[in-house]
């Protein structure tokens, strides 16, 4: 149709409207008022700023929430903030753009609950604070009575749960803080790094100067679906400004969509490919022999170690072309000392190895001496906050036989490992455990093998949780109090020490709590009063944030005069000689601490056990839209993202007959078996692996949107490696095969494997040998039985 | 030349965040049909096509899509996006079809305060800015300009008492009041350049000018859309094998029966209250 036609046929249409439109004035009243000044304004414009700092995830990035009306319409970055309000904008990701769902989501828990079914049932009665408080108190105290103080444990994340942390320390268990976020998380990079370089270059930061890079290497870290505002900012700005990156992973990331160079690599193996490069850079003369001179220690015996690890042997072992190995070391190489090699963050990955593959990472890192200088690694801003004195903090002692001490390298971090915890509360030994605490954490969703723990939580005398939403750990327990959303509450005092400028802002309240939802201070409190704990004197946390900002020389009402956050200086971010308060940096190549404690004081490969026949190894990643398992349930983001997809590789899925789009289910190792899930159909990945974003499947059927959305690759993790060095459980030990209609379908070996890598051994008639046995058999034999809650 | 707001989107520096998408939900309160959870998985023309209708489709302005990874013709993989709004096109023909009688209107340079007098129908091209607006009072909610956009910016917000057509504004009553829009505000990666082609000095204006920035449009679909994207060439032939309109949507649009059956609608759903 001509443009000219088109006109004229409207102006026809609207002829022939005329007469229905004479009539429908006095038919249809007006859907939109005309604006009336102030809040009236289009949009979130006009609304009240209240400044604080965001939850979604724990990067806590300064916002504003925007009130308008006793509601909060809009979350925006705060534009004051070095970080994420950069230049004219006011960054929020996709999360916390969507705190407000989370404020407003009617599955919320917001009264305290008792359970009236079996554990795990989701059968509850709303029950009074006081009546909740004092069934918690009394439980704890009676298993305390019973079984000594250590047979409590608390497992906590993030800022609600460090009140309740200070009742399970003056309680005196030594069991005080089970950090997932320590023991499923970050352990070996944290070991890796504290003992190499001597500080933690990556941990709930990560003082990796991007910005300034001129090559930044990559090895598993998806920076873009695992998103950290200011993170990906300086990774962007990096690579706008021509940084070159190479990205080690075996799957093509959105990393990798940026790329210069990617090494999918058989996973694993990536320490393999490491000391490869390590030998590579010192054979060649790559390295910067001054850095190495003047601030490394143990040179000569990594160099000798590495000796025999050639790029040849890397290639065969990692399943990459060495070629490509070889031009990806030299870019990173040239750009030396300004090359990022990022320390990455999740390396609870395969157990034993995965201290070597972070150590190795900070050893590449020395040798181009890119660290403590622009464009590498560098060294955060010691800040110190005023002392509080409001909370008498309470050191608890140690048991006869500590949790921790098969594992020499968890003693400077706090609590028990996650998983010598559940072993104990199921054995009894070395002795009991009766009573959990949870807070922050959906421990089903985040600690390998939810079937164990499911069993462990059985034996319990008691378990409670304190829970924003219905999770799966919350229907596992006793009693469920309600917390506050991070935007109905004080918190604590933040500071972020690193580039390009730090500053301080505080968490703080923009609307009233909802229902009977309770901060956790004040639940903190009214629990220790009940259990004759005097530990809490300040009567609100305005009083412990005024005490804390003093240091700084500054109180609440004064930051809040100044938009809520304070803009500090950074200082000695490169300075290598006053490094940790005038010691001077001091890198250890080999560590002797390792050595002491019977472990190599240079990085080693240490195989991992590749996938049995008929398996490819469950990997796992994030999704940009959402936080571990604790936004799937978010109006918003489940409309962005509802379900995950599981990515097979294309040559893969054509041997199996699997199209795009169609519905399978995961079956594991030892017989376990996933939600229905889509398969997503890619070159992307190795065909060795199957990868499957975390935090979906949820098995809380309160959570009315999550529920049964996508797999949970937590469900399929049912074997795990517990790191020696501390004790964190490993995630990349499990492996799936497809389920298609009922019928099992064995993952073709399309990578042959080299004879250095053993296969994981089968250990029940669940497994491969069986399921090639059942194809033969009448499909229906096979029952689909979903696991969990 | 006119004024004419523009937006290029740099797929080198998207990461896919879905940041714009829900920061623009946010700001405009736009509904969700939960029958559409999971509309960024849509990686087709002929699909994003169904998923928004006048008959009851998807709610939203701003969008994100992701592409791949998968083979280009060079047989590199690509990984990216295709985060979409309204392109306040040259020759918008969305425009062209709402058969709302047309009216007389003074607008006012929010900028110089200088005045034009045109006549409009209920959705027009502002002629200061070259948005494309929703005068939401004369709406009828008859979902003609919904089906005519190829490119689907436009939705029908029948959760409302009386349905509207609702769409991206390039957040003009914020960028009027000094404000950003609200998914440039909130674009983690800087990926998002918003500007006016009519200044030769601006970001957008240089960008169109170098080449580097393409419109989205393929030889059949050639309206002037006003949002641009630039980035490697690999991303572009995802985002163009995908998602370059390819069918002339508005030739279909029978003006008369739907804004009929438009009104037929409304009137039902009004039926009660007349008691």
């Amino acid at each position: 149709m001509k443009r000219r036609d088109f006109l004229k046929l409207s102006a026809g249409a609207s002829l022939a409207l005329a007469g229905l439109r004479l009539r429908s004035e006095g038919l249809f009243r007006k859907a939109y008022a005309s604006p009336v000044a102030g809040e009236e304004l289009p949009g979130s414009l006009g609304a009240k700023d209240i400044p604080s700092v965001c939850e979604m995830c724990f990067w806590r990035c300064p916002i504003v929430a925007k009130v308008k009306g006793g509601k909060v319409v809009k979350i925006e970055g705060n534009p004051k903030s070095p970080t994420n309000g950069r230049g004219d904008k006011a960054r929020v990701c996709a999360r916390g753009n969507s705190g407000i769902k989370l404020l407003y989501d009617p599955d919320r828990v917001k009264h305290p609950l008792k359970r009236v079914g079996a554990r795990g049932e989701g059968k509850f009665v709303k029950i009074s604070w006081d009546e909740a408080l004092d069934e918690v108190a009394h439980n704890l105290k009676k298993v305390k009575e019973k079984y000594g103080p250590h047979a409590l444990a608390f497992f906590d994340h993030g800022s609600s749960a460090e009140p309740l942390r200070e009742i399970f320390k003056a309680l005196g268990t030594e069991n005080y803080s089970n950090e997932p976020a320590f023991f499923q998380c970050v352990g070996p990079v944290m070991v890796a790094f504290l003992s190499t370089v001597g500080y933690l270059a990556s941990c709930t930061m990560q003082y990796t100067d991007m910005a300034n890079a001129k090559a930044i290497l990559l090895v598993g870290s998806h920076i873009g679906e695992n998103v950290h505002v200011s993170h990906v900012m300086d990774f962007i700005e990096g690579l706008s400004k021509g940084a070159r990156l190479v990205v080690v992973d075996p799957r093509f990331s959105v990393a990798a969509g940026k790329a210069d160079i990617w090494l999918p690599i058989r996973p694993g193996t990536d320490t393999a490919l490491l000391l490869a490069w390590i030998n590579y850079v010192i054979q060649h003369d790559l390295y910067d022999k001054k850095f190495v001179s003047e601030y490394c220690e143990g040179f000569e015996t990594l160099k000798k170690s590495v000796q025999g690890w050639t790029l040849d042997r890397a290639a065969r072992i990692c399943d990459l072309p060495r070629d490509k190995i070889e031009e990806a070391i030299k870019i990173l190489a040239q750009a030396r000392p300004q090359v990022v090699i990022h320390p990455g963050r999740h390396s609870a990955w395969y157990g034993r190895d995965d201290v070597y593959r972070h150590q190795a990472l900070a050893a590449l890192a020395a040798l181009f001496g890119a660290i403590g200088t622009p464009g590498g690694l560098y060294f955060p801003t010691p800040i110190s906050l005023g002392k509080v004195h409001s909370i008498k903090e309470v050191e608890p002692g140690e048991s006869d036989t500590p949790l921790k001490d098969k594992y020499p390298f968890s003693d400077p971090f706090p609590g028990s490992p996650t998983h010598e915890i559940i072993r104990a509360t199921l054995t009894g030994k070395p002795y009991p455990i009766r009573a959990w605490g949870i807070c922050g954490v959906n421990i089903l969703q985040t600690i390998p093998d939810p079937y164990q723990t499911m069993e462990a939580i059985k034996k319990l005398d008691f378990i409670f949780s304190f829970e924003m939403y219905p999770t799966e750990t919350a229907l596992w327990s006793d009693i469920v109090l309600p917390d506050t959303v991070y935007l109905e509450r004080y918190d604590d005092v933040y500071v972020y020490d690193g580039l390009p400028e730090c500053y301080v802002t505080v968490r703080q309240p923009a609307v009233k709590p909802l229902g009977e939802a309770r901060p956790p201070y004040w639940v903190a409190r009214e629990l220790a009063k009940r259990l004759g704990l005097d530990i809490f004197l300040a009567e609100s946390e305005v009083e412990i944030i005024n005490e804390k900002l003093k240091g700084l020389g500054t109180s609440l009402a004064e930051l809040n005069r100044q938009g809520g956050l304070m803009v500090l200086p950074a200082k000695g971010a490169y300075d290598r000689k006053n490094f940790s308060g005038g010691q001077g940096l001091k890198v250890k190549l080999a560590v002797e601490d390792f050595a002491d404690e019977d472990f190599s004081p240079v990085p080693v490969y240490e195989p991992t056990p590749a996938p049995p026949k008929g398996f490819a190894r469950l990997i796992y990643g994030r999704v940009p839209v959402h936080t571990f398992s604790r936004t799937m349930n978010n109006e918003w983001l489940h409309h962005e993202w509802p379900e995950n997809h599981a990515w097979i590789n294309d040559e893969v899925a054509k041997r199996l007959g699997l199209k795009d789009g169609e519905e399978i289910i995961l079956e594991n190792q030892d017989g376990k078996r996933s939600f229905p899930i889509k398969v997503k159909v890619t070159p992307g990945i190795r065909p060795d692996c199957i990868y499957v974003p975390h935090g979906f499947g949820s098995r809380s059927p309160k959570l009315s949107r999550a529920y049964k959305k996508g797999a949970s690759d937590q469900f399929m993790i049912s074997h795990y490696v517990q790191d020696p060095f501390m004790g964190a459980s490993s995630h990349r030990t499990s492996f799936v095969r497809v389920v298609k209609n009922g019928k099992v379908l064995d993952i073709p070996e399309l990578r042959p494997l080299p004879p250095e890598i053993p296969r994981f051994k089968l250990a029940s008639a669940a497994a491969a040998g069986e399921g090639r046995k059942r194809k033969h058999r009448k499909s229906h034999h096979h029952k689909v039985t979903i696991e969990g809650c | 030349m006119k004024a004419q707001w523009a937006m290029v989107i740099d797929l080198d520096r998207c990461v896919g965040c879905h940041a714009c998408a829900v920061a623009c939900r946010a700001e405009w309160r736009v509904p969700v049909n939960s029958q559409y959870d999971g509309y960024s998985f849509i990686d087709d023309y002929d699909k994003w096509l169904e998923v928004v209708s006048a008959e009851g489709g998807d709610y939203r302005r701003n969008w994100v899509l992701r592409l791949g990874p998968e083979r280009t013709s060079k047989g590199e993989i690509a990984f990216t996006f295709y985060p979409g709004l309204c392109n306040h096109c040259d020759h918008p023909v969305c425009v062209d079809v709402c058969p709302v009688e047309v009216e007389k209107r003074t607008f006012k340079c929010y900028k110089t305060g200088k005045t034009v007098t045109m006549e409009i129908r209920a959705t027009y091209k502002e002629p200061f800015t070259g948005a494309v607006l929703i005068d939401k009072e004369r709406c009828i909610g008859c979902g003609n300009c919904v089906e005519a956009c190829p490119y689907r910016a436009r939705y029908l917000n029948d959760t409302l008492e009386e349905p509207k057509a609702d769409k991206c504004t390039f957040c003009y009553e914020r960028v009027i009041r000094g404000e950003l829009p609200a998914c440039v505000k909130t674009c983690i990666a800087d990926a998002r350049i918003f500007g006016d082609l009519s200044d030769p000095n601006s970001e957008v204006s240089k960008l169109v000018r170098s080449g580097k920035a393409r419109r989205l449009e393929s030889s059949k679909v050639k309206i002037g859309p006003n949002v641009y994207f630039m980035g490697k060439e690999k991303n572009l032939e995802l985002l163009f094998k995908h998602f370059a309109p390819r069918k002339r949507t508005w030739e279909e649009v029978e003006i008369g029966a739907r804004s009929r059956r438009g009104l037929l609608k409304l009137a039902l759903r009004n039926l009660p209250r007349l008691g």
